[in-house]
């Protein structure tokens, strides 16, 4: 049977490690999304995700079955494979944050082209922490 | 009112590995275990690689400059997870820095590794690298 359990805190039987139930839902993320960023972008595992729309080389508008409940949310993540570069060096980049979806960067560090190469990344790790609406 | 729940272990009631906990807009929910991380691990690689703390982190290994091997006491039910992270600027680097997950033959259930970078040359031992994974536990 189904049940709901309304608390403020919890403890372990013995009374020790105290946690709000706050923190439970504060601290747990709210979204993550291990994609492949090559041909049609497609989800490999998800929590709370959508949709991947291909908005060109690097570039990919990741849409939430859930809204967060503010764009002051935080997103982190990091991206590998399909070009192999001198440092091979790759990097994550949050481009539009809205509630509902984040549009993202995918990227290297050229040792020789220099500054960030946008390219379509194989994988794609992406974590959002904040407030769900 | 106040109210404090004692207990070890949580266990949904229709699904073991599933609770829907409310999210702080009141209305929308979301599942704790999956929002839960399975591991993060903050190390110092500089000299001898040592943890500085973790969670469900069994043991690391030094594979060269930059290059840290995080295995898991409790494994990932699969290798599609996600991994992120970061680390502070070495002494004598100068420009942006950052932790990737190094190569994709090393993203398994039991461990994964990162590397750490000053961009535009390559990697670097780093005082303070930290990583994080959410995703399944096994």
């Amino acid at each position: 049977m189904a049940s709901e359990l309304r608390v403020n805190t919890l403890k372990d039987a013995a009374g020790n490690n105290s946690i709000a139930t706050s923190f439970v839902a504060g601290g747990s993320a709210k979204a993550w999304i291990n994609f492949d960023g090559t041909g049609t972008p497609a989800a490999r595992d998800s929590l709370n995700h959508a949709s991947i729309t291909d908005n060109g080389t690097g570039d990919y508008t990741l849409a939430l079955t859930s809204s967060m409940g503010n764009v002051n949310y935080a997103c982190s993540g990091n991206n590998y494979g399909s070009v192999t570069v001198a440092a091979n060096s790759r990097q994550f980049g949050s481009k539009t944050k809205a509630t509902g979806s984040l549009r993202t960067a995918a990227g290297y560090d050229s040792t020789t082209v220099g500054g960030l190469t946008s390219y379509d990344s194989a994988g794609n790790d992406i974590h959002f922490m904040g407030d769900l609406a | 009112m106040a109210s404090l729940l004692k207990v070890d272990a949580l266990t949904g009631v229709t699904t073991a590995g599933s609770i829907s906990v409310t999210g702080e807009g009141n209305s929308t929910t979301t599942n704790l275990q999956q929002g839960l991380a399975k591991v993060w691990h903050h190390y110092n690689q500089s000299g001898t690689l040592a943890t500085v703390d973790s969670f469900n982190v069994s043991s690391a290994t030094d594979n060269g400059t930059g290059q840290t091997t995080t295995v898991y006491t409790n494994v990932l039910a699969n290798d599609k997870y996600v991994v992120s992270g970061s680390h502070n600027l070495p002494s004598g680097n100068t420009a942006s820095w950052l932790t990737g997950y190094d190569n994709s033959a090393n993203f398994k259930t039991g461990q994964v590794t990162c590397s750490t970078f000053n961009a535009g040359s390559g990697r670097v031992d780093a005082t303070k690298a930290m990583m994080s994974i959410h995703g399944s536990l096994a």
